[in-house]
Order: C-alpha cells, then structure tokens, then sequence
C-alpha cells in the first residue's frame, strides 16, 4: 500500500463529517470499509488529498424496523419497511435475524459479496455508493425498490434506487453529500432471490439477477421486479423482463421468453472474464434460472 | 540406497507424520522476512516501461532527482556502464540484454529508471515526475507475431527472433515409423502462467565501504548460482559480496530469477552510501516477476495397430518473452522425459525459444513438465480412441514395466525405480472408475454431463545442471550436490546448518527427523537454520532449493556430515569408557557400552570433552564436534548430446479426476480427486501428502483458473489478483491421496522428488476429464485453460476448446 500522501480526518459525528466534507470539496474522499477504495489508493488511481473515515460515526451503523408513523410518512407499504444505516457491514446484514425474517434478500445478496474479510469491513452504503457495475448489492436494492437517504450541508433528501445509479462508478449523490440510510420494504408475500456467476466463489460478478417476485391466482405473475449487475456499465433495472412477466404463467418457456429480453438496450460489456457475446449469454441463464428459483 | 538399519539407530522418526514444529513460528507470525529486517535504508521504486517495445530516445529524470529526500536515480545506460550484460544459459544466438533497459524496452515492466529515496512514498512520488520519451515499436506478443518474415528484431544483434533451435533424435525414429500402422497428430496451446509466491521479492543492499565489499539480503532461491551471477555482473570478487537469506515466503522456482535486482540494489547502495530497500509490489511481480512460458507444441505417435507406441514426435516452440538468462531452458527439461511413462523406443524433438515481447519467463514449478505431460497424455487419450481402447488400457500396454528398472529412456535419462501399472491399477480402484462409468451414462439422461480423466506422469527430481550443455560448449555447472555441517553444541543437542534455503517445505522438521534417527535422540533436540548466509555456510555452486533436489542431495549431505560426527562421538565415548567403538550404541541421547548399559556417556559429556576439556580427548583428535560434508547425487552422466540424463530422481503420479460440467454456463465443477504418488522412500508422509496436494492445487488453477492475458500490443491485463484469478479453497474437491513405494536404489533414503507432481500431472487428468464429460458434444481439448467461456462456445459452436 503506497499511496499518495493525503491529510486524514476521523468524525465521530456525521455533522462532522459533512462540515469536513463541505471544507475540502472535491479533493476529499470518505472512507467507509474501504474494500473498494483502499485499492485505488494503492494503485494510486485514486489520489484524493483529505481523507474522512466515516468508521467512527456509530449512528451510522444500525438495522431497525422504525415506528409506524416514521415509515407512514413515506410510503404507503403495507408492511412495513427496515431501515439500515450506510455503515452498517455486509457481515451484520448477512447475520440481521430481523433482515433474514422480513427481508431475506440482502442477507442473502451479502453473504455472496466477496471473501469473509470483505464483508466485515464492507458497508452497504459504501456498495452502493461506489457504484461498481458489477457490485452485488445494487442488483438487490433494485429489485427491492429502496430508497436512500442522502445528507449534505443543505439537509436530506431520498432518492429512489432506479435513480440512484447513473453510470460506472457514478451515482446521484452530489460531492457534499453523504449516503446514510437505506430503506427497503418488508415484503412478505413476495419470493425473492439473488443468483450470481463468478469465476470463483468470492470474484465480483460477471453477471447478478436479483428477483423479487409476487404470485398471484394461477401461479401468475402478479408482481416482479428484476436487478441487474455485471452486465453493463451500471446495474439496472429489467423493464423487458419484467414487462413479458407481468400477469402471465411462469411456466419454463414463458421464463426462457421473458429471459431473453435481460440484455435489451443496454451494451453488454466485456472483460478477460467474459465476452459481450458470453456475458449476454450467461445473463439470460441466470435470469431463467433465478426465475425458476423465486417460482 | 543405504541399508537403513545400518544407517538407522532407532527406526522412530523417519516415516512418520511429524508434526512440523520447528516451523510454528510461521503459523505465528513470527518468521523473519526481508521486509521484517529493522535496518535504515535508502528505499527504492523503479519507473517500468509502459510500451511492450519501443526505443527509449530520452529520459528526463531531473524533476525526479531534484524532489526533496531523493538519494539517487539512476537509469539503464547508468546501470549498464557498471555492470556486464546478463549471460545465457542455453540459447545459440547473441543476445546482449542488461539488468534494465538500455535504448529499448522489450516489455511492458522491464526497469528503465531506479529511484532511492528516504521513503517509499517518495520514492513512488519522484517516479511520476520521470519524462521518458519513446519510439513506439511493432510489439510481438504471441509465438505466431515474432516468427512472421516482417517482424522486426526484438534482439537485433541475434539476427532472428528465434534464439534456440535445436533438433534431437534418439533411438531409431526411422525405423519406428516404418514399422508403425498409424499415426496420431495434433496441436495444443499452453498459456502463460505462473506460481506467485505468497511473499513477493525483497532485497536489502548494503556496501561497506571499508572493505569495498557488499552485504545482501534477499529471498533468494538460488544462492549457489546467485553469488555467481551477481559477482560476475559487477565484476567483483567472489569475496566481495556476502548473500543471506533469511525466511522466505514461497519460491517454486519464481525466486531464482531475483538476482538481476540484487546487482541493481547493490548499485544504489554504493551510489547512496546507504542500504537500500527494494520491496516488490505484487503489481510489479505479476508483470516483471516471470512466468512459465507459453508454449504451442505439435506432436505425433507413430503407433501399432494394438496400442504400442513406437515412436514420438515433437516440435515445441515457447514463448520466452525477454529474459535471455533462462530462455530455452524449459524445451530441454520438457525433451529429458517426453516419454512420460511410457517405454518409447525412438523421439525425434525439434525445440525452439522465440523471444517476444511478453513478460520475463523463468522456471516455475515442474519447468516445461507440466506441458510435455499434458501434450502426451492428451495424446494417449486421443490414440486409445483411435485403436479403440479404453485409455487405462492403453496405458498399461505402453508402461515401462517395473522388471525394466532402471530403465533408459531413447537420449539416456534413467528412471531408477517405479511400478507405474500398480500406481494405476490403485487409481483406477479408488476412483471407481468403472461404477462412475455407468453412473455417468445414468447422469447424461438427466441432461447432467460427467466425466473422468486420468494421466500418468514423472516427475523428475535433482536437476543435473548443464544440461543445456548442448551449445555452448561445457556448461559452468555440471551434476547436483550440496553442502551440509551438522554440529553437536555444548548441551548435546544438534544443530544443521545447509547450503540450501527453505521456502516452506518444512526441511528443518524432515532433516530433525533423519538425524534423530541416526542418533537415537528426540527430532526436538535437532535443531536446523534454514536461514543462509553465504559467508558461513556450507555453498556450492548448486546451493539452493530447486527441483526437488533436497530429498537426494541436502539429506544427503545431512546423513554424510552426522556420520562423521557419530563416528567422531563414538571415539571419544570409546576412550572416555574404554571400551571397542564396535561394542558401543546410542541410546536415548547416550552412548553405552551394549553389553552393559550402565556403562555410558551422554551427548553433554561428550561435548564437554569435544570442546572444553580437551585434553580428555583420544590421543591426536582434534577437538570440536562439527563437521561438514558435500554430497553429490552419483547417477549424474557428465553433458554428451548422445546419451545424457537432465534429471537424477524420477517420482511418477497417477492422477485421477472427475467433474461435471454445466453446458449451460461452462462451470467446471471437480467432484473427486484421486492422487496416487510414488516418491520412493517417504520421510515424513504428513508433508509428503501436503506437497502432493498443493501441488496439485497449482495445476488446477492453471487449468481452471490463471493466466496471464496480453493484448495485442502487449499489455498485460492480469496485473492484480482480480483479474489473475488463484485457486481458492472454496470450490475444491477432497482430495484422496494414495502412495506406491518404489525405494530409489540411487539417492542415501530411496528417496524421490516431491513437490511439482501434482502440477505436472493434473494438468491432462483434468482436462481429458472435461473431453470426457463433453463427449457427447465431440468437443476436443488442445489448448489451457479450460474457462467457462471456451466450454459454452466449444460446446455451441466450435467444437474445440
Ligand atoms: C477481495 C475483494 C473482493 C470483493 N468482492 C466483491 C463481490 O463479490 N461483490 C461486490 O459487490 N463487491 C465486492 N468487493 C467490493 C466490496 O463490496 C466493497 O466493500 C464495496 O464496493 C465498497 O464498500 P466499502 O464500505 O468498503 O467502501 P469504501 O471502499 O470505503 O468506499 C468506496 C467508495 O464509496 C464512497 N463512500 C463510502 N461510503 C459512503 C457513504 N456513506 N456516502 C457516500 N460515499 C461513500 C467512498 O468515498 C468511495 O469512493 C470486493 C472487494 C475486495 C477487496
């Protein structure tokens, strides 16, 4: 680890780390788990000047079922949501008994992130704000339409997590803005399911399809909402898939059907790993195959 | 062989599980690395070209030297007007290259500019102020870009790209040819890749002024040629430079090209006045820390009709990248034991070395072995379906039959022992071979493909160096030995000191285990510094730990040296007891009179007398209880390009794997993993089964997981261990380990290598078991590594992974 030399700041407050932030701009990084940034300082393809280390602000790191009244406010779900705080590990989702009874989707999406180093010191919020195209987290926010809270000098706001990624390491949060909550939905009538394809068990994914999927009469799709990761320069949504789905049978063509659409208007990319025309090939079996599972 | 029960004292430790705990300080964090050494130094970061090839027409380094706490920069020209150029072992044509570039770069990596400054950060930061302007040359990355008429000359004095070409026939090929009914062809591609050491290069230099002499350390493999080497460049006496290794993280063989960066720290240190520090960075050592080259090999069985190989063909052309020291060196150790196990009457080999502009290559673990047994046994596969027979079957008809031991192969290598027909009769046994035959019929219906391989495969041990004699007249080293001093200190306790390192092997537990036995002590009462220093301990030119060598001639010289002071104890506890020698043993850390055992003397006594009171000693014995003693492996045959042996032990394998595979995704899953291994004589089985596995482990990853990608311009994309993917724990099978034991009548144990077998032989077990499985699609194997992309496409399109 040879980086460039920078200035380091330890908040133990996130009002804190906001002043500082709001200090040194552009040239100050936040350091979360550090699993994604601590590589780019080493190759020194990141070479911020002022480093903030969010890993003191222990308001950060929480998983909790708010009050009726907080989640009534903003959203009309029936069930009730969970709010996590961006701090809070891929191991302390993995292990959430509250996450694994009413929303076993990122419990199970973290417990295939990386290696166990990795998910001790790997936060949600950092995941999700690093926007790696072929993070594992960002296919399950998606499919689970979250929402995430951002705070800067100027107060919070939430954005949506369609809205949130906009491209390789590039998301909606503004350079004076923190990532501090993610809300996702109690969703208990629905089956959900995160499939990934790695070269070996702890690599990023070469292709994630997150599911989350409500039967209705008849074994028909009543709701379904697909994430992508791996595939293309961000994770996204699979409008086509799930548009084919929506009110049919999932019988095994219906879902070879719906699959084919997973790639369709994006530009698949490629890498020594895998192809356009594999990676294209390896997304639609895996979102058939994810498909099957959440049946 | 030695009669061991005249050798043994007690038979308690050789043989056994010891468990290794002299090496616990590992395990602990304990163990004393380069890295660990507390020293002030100077710290060093070399600027590494970024073109593949290109002439260099400037280097400014001036913002870089002018940088506060920068102690020197110095770049090739500088370096090149200090040292001579690097001298090759085995290639035909001129080839000047030096320790870094000068006027061109040959490969994305290769050291233009070396900074000391007082840190390493600074040292990074002065790098990024370095102008370098360059003349973008035609870069030549794969075998089929250097060879084409138009290619431009990577060495140009070489007058071609091709820097060894050399043609070998043994035994009468004609006539097998003639008498042959048919015959079986193919190509295969092999990749690059490579064992990457958990520790990755380190260096400290230091020059003392006073007596103009350097003191290095490093994590050198080979010390032996090391010293050699390094004096050489720098045109220094052997006296003037001291190498001491302290522990090392891991060589396979990737350690013995470290040397080059020693005459460069050893420069910076007499520029500076300071010690230097280098650290490689593991970015660096994936792109300039050498790799096994990639090789397209093109092979032929001339066969009879019945399975009987007659005759073998080869021509095998490896990619070396740039680094003359070594290149042509894997052809030759590939040719020594093309004939696998098999009892082949007639080879022809055609072996070229191209250069080109990839990475460095150097020996890696099983050195060219591992491609030469995949080619063969892939063919052995692909010929027993042409004479339609099973591929055991075929096997057996063409083994080398235990009654021809030892057996000479066609150009003279010598196996000494083996029973390969009962290693595969064992594999075949606990794999299942024939019940999995039909549950894979059973699988296929449910649309779930199985498949089983296998391969047999030697694996030579204790190189007789200079086998790459054949060109430049006689070879500056010739056969193997070692050096060893085993002493008893003041406590009558034990102490081992080799010119050999340890990268790992747990040599000090193996070594314990040998003299407790010849002394009748506890192996906790031996104690062995596996730390070298070139000042104190026994050298040779061969010191060091490479091809398996310290079974034979390490413990060789281990036994030698405690015979001598068993023999030297005996004489004093003779005259201290008054009784014959001849009527004296060793017990428990005593040596009694045998016929009555209260009459004795224990180790201390005899060491109180060995070193203080001297005068107690036999009348003319000198005093001191340490001796020192070289041992050389006999079968060595001196270079004749007629009849010669590369290799002096010959270990085989029969490996067994079974997989399946997902046509959908091209996931290759491995369910069972049968090793059956026969290294003669086992010392301690515990390690003899890790070395077994582990080493099979890095054969896997070759077929599975690694290599290194090149562009084409010749950037390396695989420069991180996310993109140059290793094993992994998770996702590999039990593996089931089984031994044959073949006493080797030529080493003191009957000991054999073990170390590189199971990178040797899995290569074919696994990728013959994925032919296997694919069957059904008429999908072939020719080339590595088996990737997930190359499966589905084999399978959907071409046929042919
Ligand atoms: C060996 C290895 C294997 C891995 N395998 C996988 C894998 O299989 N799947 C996978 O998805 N990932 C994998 N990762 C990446 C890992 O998931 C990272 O942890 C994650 O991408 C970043 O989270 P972090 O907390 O470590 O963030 P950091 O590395 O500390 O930060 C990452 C980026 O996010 C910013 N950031 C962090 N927190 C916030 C915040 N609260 N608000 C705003 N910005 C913030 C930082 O400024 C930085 O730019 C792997 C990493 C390693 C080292």
């Amino acid at each position: 680890m040879i980086p460039k030399r920078f200035e380091y700041f330890c908040p133990t407050s996130l009002q804190e780390a906001i002043s500082l932030l709001g200090t040194y701009g552009e040239e100050a990084k936040l350091l979360a788990g550090g699993q994604s940034l601590l590589s780019l300082l080493k190759l020194r393809v990141a070479d911020p000047k002022y480093l903030i280390d969010l890993g003191r602000i222990a308001e950060l790191a929480y998983i909790r079922e708010p009050g009726a009244c907080d989640a009534a406010a903003r959203t009309d779900g029936p069930e009730g949501e969970i709010a996590i705080g961006a701090l809070t590990t891929y191991a302390a989702i993995k292990g959430s008994r509250l996450l694994q009874g009413r929303c076993p989707l990122l419990p199970q999406t973290a417990a295939v992130v990386g290696d166990v180093q990795v998910r001790n010191r790997g936060t949600l919020g950092g995941s999700l704000a690093h926007a790696d195209p072929a993070g594992d987290m960002p296919a399950a926010v998606l499919a689970l339409r979250a929402e995430l809270k951002a705070v800067g000098p100027s107060g919070e706001r939430w954005i949506r997590a369609e809205e949130f990624f906009l491209g390789t390491f590039a998301t909606a949060l503004r350079p004076d803005e923190i990532l501090t909550e993610i809300r996702v939905p109690v969703l208990k009538a629905e089956k959900a399911v995160y499939l990934k394809a790695a070269r070996r068990p702890s690599d990023f994914a070469l292709v994630g399809v997150a599911v989350c999927l409500k039967l209705g009469r008849d074994q028909a799709c009543e709701e379904v909402a697909i994430g992508v990761t791996g595939v293309t320069e961000k994770p996204y949504r699979a409008t086509g898939v799930e548009g084919r789905l929506r009110g049919r049978r999932l019988e095994p063509k219906a879902i070879e059907d719906a699959a084919s659409a997973i790639t369709l208007g994006v530009e698949v990319s490629e890498s020594i790993h895998a192809s356009q025309g594999y990676r294209s090939h390896l997304a639609r079996v895996y979102a058939s195959r994810a498909l099957q599972a959440a049946r | 062989m030695l009669n061991l029960d005249e050798l043994f004292v007690t038979r308690k430790w050789v043989g056994k599980p010891v468990r290794r705990d002299q090496d616990i300080r590992f395990i602990r964090g304990e163990a004393t690395y380069v890295d660990d050494l507390e020293m002030e130094c100077g710290h060093v970061a070399f600027l590494r070209s970024i073109y593949a090839h290109a002439r260099i027409k400037r280097i400014d380094t001036s913002k870089a030297a002018a940088l506060s706490g920068v102690l020197a920069v110095v770049t090739g020209e500088d370096v090149a007007r200090e040292t001579r150029p690097i001298v090759p072992r085995a290639i035909t044509r001129p080839a000047t290259q030096y320790v870094m570039a000068v006027e061109k770069v040959r490969y994305v990596g290769e050291p233009l500019v070396a900074v000391v400054a007082e840190d390493r950060y600074l040292a990074e930061d002065a790098l990024e102020l370095i102008d370098v302007e360059y003349e973008p040359l035609r870069p030549l990355v794969e075998i089929e870009d250097a060879l084409r008429e138009d290619a431009p000359l990577i060495f140009e004095e070489a007058g071609s790209n091709e820097l060894l070409h050399e043609k070998l026939e043994h035994g009468n090929i004609e006539a097998a040819y003639r008498e042959a009914d048919l015959f079986v062809k193919e190509r295969f591609r092999l990749h690059r890749y490579s064992s990457t050491p958990l520790e990755n290069w380190a260096i400290i230099a230091k020059h003392e002024k006073g007596d103009d002499a350097f003191v290095v350390w490093a994590n050198d493999q080979q010390p032996g040629r090391s010293t050699t080497n390094v004096c050489n460049m720098l045109g220094i006496p052997n006296s003037g430079l001291r190498l001491i290794v302290p522990d090392s993280g891991g060589g396979f063989g990737i350690k013995l090209a470290i040397w080059p960066y020693i005459v460069i720290l050893c420069l910076l240190a007499r520029r500076t006045d300071r010690a230097v520090k280098w650290v490689q960075t593991r970015r660096e050592h994936l792109l300039a820390g050498t790799h096994a080259p990639d090789a397209r090999v093109e092979i032929e069985l001339a066969l009879r009709r019945d399975g009987r190989i007659l005759g073998l063909s080869i021509k095998d052309i490896q990619n070396d990248g740039s680094f003359i020291h070594t290149a042509g060196i894997y052809g030759l150790i590939k040719f020594a034991t093309m004939v696998g196990c098999y009892d082949i009457g007639a080879t022809r080999a055609e072996l070229v070395s191209v250069v080109t502009n990839k990475g460095p290559t150097v020996q890696n673990r099983g050195v060219g072995k591992p491609t030469m047994i995949f080619v063969l046994e892939r063919m052995v596969d692909i010929a027993a379906r042409r004479v339609g027979l099973d591929p055991a079957e075929m096997r057996f008809r063409n083994f080398v039959q235990p009654g021809q031991m030892p057996y000479s192969t066609p150009s003279g290598e010598i196996y000494e022992s083996g029973n390969y027909p009962e290693c595969l009769r064992k594999a075949l046994s606990l794999s299942g071979y024939e019940e999995f035959r039909k549950r894979k019929e059973e699988m296929r219906e449910q649309g779930r493909y199985l498949g089983i391989g296998m391969s047999a495969s030697i694996e030579p041990g204790t190189s007789n160096l200079g086998y790459y004699y054949t060109h430049r007249g006689l070879p500056e080293y010739m056969g193997n030995a070692e050096g060893a001093i085993v002493g008893v200190d003041y406590d009558g306790n034990v102490n081992v000191l080799l010119g050999s390192v340890d990268e790992g092997q747990g040599h000090a537990t193996t070594t314990a285990q040998v003299v407790a036995d010849m002394l009748g002590i506890d192996p906790g009462r031996v104690s062995m510094s596996t730390h070298l220093d070139s000042l104190i301990s026994p050298f040779l030119g061969h010191s060091g730990c490479y091809s398996n060598k310290f079974n034979d001639v390490d413990l060789g010289a281990v036994i030698m040296a405690t015979k001598k002071v068993r023999d030297k104890m005996l004489r004093i506890a003779s005259h201290a007891l008054g009784v014959e020698a001849g009527e004296l043993t060793f017990r428990n850390g005593e040596i009694c009179w045998a016929k009555d055992e209260r009459r004795s003397i224990a180790f201390k006594e005899i060491a109180t007398v060995a070193y203080k009171k001297i005068l107690l000693l036999p009348e003319g014995m000198e005093p001191g209880l340490k001796e020192i003693a070289y041992y050389k492996n006999p079968a060595a045959k001196p270079p004749s390009k007629a009849n010669f042996n590369v290799q002096l032990t010959h270990s085989n394998s029969v490996h067994m794997a079974t997989v399946e595979v997902d046509v959908d995704t091209g996931a290759v899953t491995i369910v069972k993993y049968v090793i059956v291994h026969d290294c003669g004589t086992q010392i301690n089985p515990g390690i003899v089964e890790g070395m077994a596995i582990g080493s099979t482990v890095h054969g896997i990853g070759a077929v599975l997981y690694e290599e290194f990608v090149y562009d084409e311009n010749g950037q390396l994309l695989s420069t991180s261990f996310m993109d140059y993917l290793k094993p992994l724990a998770v996702g590999l099978p039990r593996f089931e380990v089984a031994h044959v034991e073949s006493p080797c009548p030529t080493t003191l144990l009957g000991t054999k290598a073990v170390g590189e077998g199971g990178a040797i032989g899995s290569l074919a077990a696994l990728a013959n078991a994925v032919e296997d499985a694919l069957a059904p699609f008429g999908v072939k194997v020719t080339s590595l590594p088996i990737t997930p992309e190359k499966v589905v496409r084999a399978v959907r399109e071409t046929g042919e992974i």
